[in-house]
């Protein structure tokens, strides 16, 4: 019984994890339709641009997640001029921005191995385990999954309470209805691109504690997983993000708990039972609703 | 217009796509950065002017930890031989330089896979020296057994690469084959009367391999161990798997992995203040610095492993240099900074030039007859290179190692042999149970 406790509370935490590695990538998708195969890699980005912080400036590490902020938004600003206007022109625009993004994924992985060499790296502990429901945690765990909550907060509050979140949500359901509409689409797919990547980068501070670590090539796993956690909870869906990642955080704490051979395969075998049985993913038909 | 289920099938398709092209980047999929190493790819055919050595290596992916300093060691064994005027060659009855031609494989089996094959078939390599492990040594098994082309397999210690008969085209060179490795581990175990055994292992050649064997060297004890669990080779997050484990109550706890797995393990159990009376990884003691460096040398006081080279120290010798001299030349100033696998990459530079130095022929089965000539008798810096008829490693057994506390580091001192030869070599009690704080 402690047991299923402990798997359901880690379950959660890093579904919360999960989801927050996943919501970036949904908003690539939803607002341009690009598929960011490099999403991995910016988390990557993210964990090495905290590791060079606590290391190199000394800063505390979780103070490395604002400071990374505002140089993934200038990352995403610079990538998205030089490469999305090109990417939408092209007559099948996920196909041109799968291959594009592969591309973007093995310079960044080399870049992190030149600058970084191609050992695991790691962060020092937030401190002592956390106690839930009389069992220990890791803190960095529990710190890192209570941080996805705000900062899924915060991606709701510009979605649903702001203007650009307005037109971020038009464009969303669909692009040449919010253009006969005014609303301005590059100004939308900048600052989606810009807050996509910028997601990413502040995920990648907690996924070095979460993943115990990271190496240059962590990002396509990571990347596999963001896509099985927004296809599960329906592409262009940031509330089905949060659920997807949460099915995901369960299945794979509870099959290391109760099945543990079956844990590289259970999270895609439910990528595989919903894409049979809701092609269109768990919110899939709420999206078109709206 | 809103989404229709038709258009999100489609798309869903497209990402399907990525997510396949994604599972070859995963795995290191050489799409930049495979070309050979050495510049210009030599053709030299077996009686040319330089003997050519076909190897890979992987500078980005999961083993990359591991294989570059493997290729290091490798590199430095050609370079010493080449200052000396090369290598001698018995068929030819002179010296011949040695020359590295090297592909980079990025981790990934299947690159290797092709890279193996075009260093036979396109830079018609003299010899082949394989990748760092299991992994990426696989694909060179088959390959060496269907070309008929000798491979020196450095720490590829799967034993199914040993277990279907013999084969005269493979020669393990650095270690035992895996299921002999825990060998000692078990009577440790017994020894210090542990009952409640916990293995937890990864799901790939090296490491299953390992935990089947210990599985049953402790049944011959009377020991059945309480938690025997496989986890994909993939696995980092360890948190609900240590719980599983602590819920059996284990007296020893012995996570069999590759470098980054017992890491991520070490690290959770760390901040989780879990404590077991006994812990093994086996990548603990040949990559100390790296463990050191990412769980923190505290964490990792009275933890156990195998006891590798240098913290195996073999000076007498008759070919090549002497651990010391070796760690003195290799990286001078810095010794701290050598490794097993340094160590092992120059190790299987140096059964090369054994094989050469007493082959009857130039001919693949010539060279592998100078192996036969040397084995037993051959003193490296890893012990005595023997090898049975399967190309097996049977000379170079691993004793256990502990750490134990040493100022703000730690200490990896030897607390069991593997052989009645190595009981000089003890020069630690095991601390057991391994004190908590």
């Amino acid at each position: 019984m402690q047991l299923l406790e402990y798997a359901l509370v880690n379950g959660i935490l890093f579904g919360l994890f999960y989801g927050f590695i996943g919501i970036g990538l949904n908003l690539l998708f939803g607002v341009m339709r690009l598929v960011n195969l490099a999403h991995g890699d910016f988390v990557v980005f993210g964990g090495y641009l905290a590791y060079s912080l606590v290391t190199v400036f000394h800063v505390g590490s979780l103070w490395a997640i604002p400071l990374s902020i505002p140089l993934a938004l200038l990352l995403g600003f610079v990538l998205y001029q030089v490469t999305v206007p090109r990417l939408k022109r092209s007559p099948d625009t996920e196909t041109a921005s799968l291959i594009a993004f592969f591309g973007v994924s093995q310079v960044l992985q080399a870049v992190a191995t030149m600058i970084y060499g191609a050992n695991q790296i790691t962060l020092p502990s937030l401190g002592g385990p956390i106690s839930i429901f009389g069992q220990s945690y890791p803190s960095s765990v529990v710190i890192s999954a209570s941080l996805s909550v705000p900062a899924l907060g915060v991606l709701y509050l510009y979605l649903y309470r702001t203007r650009l979140g307005l037109a971020t949500r038009a464009v969303m359901a669909d692009e040449q209805e919010a253009i006969a509409s005014g609303v301005r689409v590059r100004l939308v797919a900048t600052s989606a691109f810009m807050i996509g990547i910028a997601f990413a980068a502040a995920a990648g501070t907690l996924s070095v504690f979460m993943l115990g670590g990271i190496n240059p090539t962590s990002g396509s796993a990571l990347t596999v997983t963001a896509f099985t956690v927004i296809i599960i909870g329906s592409l262009g869906n940031p509330l089905g993000t949060i659920v997807g990642g949460l099915l995901v955080g369960l299945a794979s704490s509870l099959t290391q708990a109760y099945a543990t051979e079956w844990t590289g395969m259970i999270p895609y075998a439910l990528l595989l039972a919903v894409v049979l049985l809701r092609p269109s993913g768990l919110f899939g038909r709420k999206v078109r609703s709206v | 217009m809103l989404w229709g289920a038709v258009e999100m099938r489609l798309i869903s398709k497209k990402v399907g796509v990525g997510l396949t092209a994604l599972s070859f980047s995963i795995g290191g999929f050489a799409v930049f950065g495979s070309g050979p190493a050495t510049g210009a790819t030599s053709k030299t055919s077996s009686a040319g002017d330089t003997i050519t050595v076909g190897t890979l290596y992987a500078s980005t992916g999961a083993y990359a930890t591991s294989s570059l300093p493997e290729y290091a060691g490798l590199k430095f064994w050609a370079k010493q031989v080449n200052a000396q005027g090369g290598m001698y060659v018995a068929p030819l009855k002179k010296k011949e330089k040695v020359k590295i031609v090297s592909y980079n494989d990025q981790s990934d089996p299947a690159t290797a896979t092709t890279l193996y094959d075009e260093l036979l078939t396109q830079d018609k390599v003299n010899v082949l020296v394989a990748d760092f492990g299991s992994v990426l040594t696989a694909p060179a098994i088959t390959i060496a057994k269907d070309q008929k082309h000798l491979l020196f397999d450095v720490t590829g210690s799967g034993t199914s690469f040993f277990s279907s008969g013999a084969n005269p085209y493979v020669v393990l060179t650095s270690l035992p084959v895996s299921a002999v490795w825990p060998k000692p581990v078990a009577a440790l175990l017994t020894k210090l009367k542990t009952k409640r055994v916990a293995i937890l292992y990864c799901q790939n050649d090296f490491d299953q391999a390992q935990a089947t064997a210990i599985k049953g060297f402790l049944a011959k004890s009377g020991i059945t161990p309480v938690y025997f669990q496989g986890v994909p080779t993939t696995q980092t997050d360890y948190s609900t798997l240590v719980q599983a484990i602590k819920a059996t109550n284990p007296d020893a706890v012995l996570e069999l992995g590759y470098p980054n797995n017992d890491i991520a393990f070490l690290n959770e159990l760390k901040d989780t203040n879990l404590h077991f009376k006994f812990v093994l990884t086996p990548f603990f003691g040949q990559l100390p610095s790296l463990f050191a460096q990412d769980v923190g040398a505290k964490a990792l006081d009275y933890t156990y492993t195998y006891a590798v080279p240098p913290t195996l120290t073999i000076n007498t010798v008759n070919m090549g240099l002497g651990l010391t001299d070796f760690v003195k030349a290799f990286a001078p100033g810095n010794a701290s900074s050598v490794n097993f696998l340094d160590v092992a990459g120059y190790n299987a530079g140096l059964a090369v030039q054994a094989a050469f130095d007493h082959a009857t022929s130039m001919s693949q089965l010539g060279i592998r007859a100078g192996i036969s000539a040397v084995s037993g008798k051959l003193q490296t810096l890893e012990g005595t290179f023997k090898v049975d008829k399967t190309g097996e490693q049977i000379g170079e057994l691993l004793p256990v190692s502990q750490a134990f506390p040493s100022g703000k580091s730690f200490a990896l001192k030897i607390v069991y042999p593997a052989i009645p030869s190595q009981v000089a070599m003890v020069n630690a009690t095991p601390r057991y149970p391994a004190p908590t704080g």
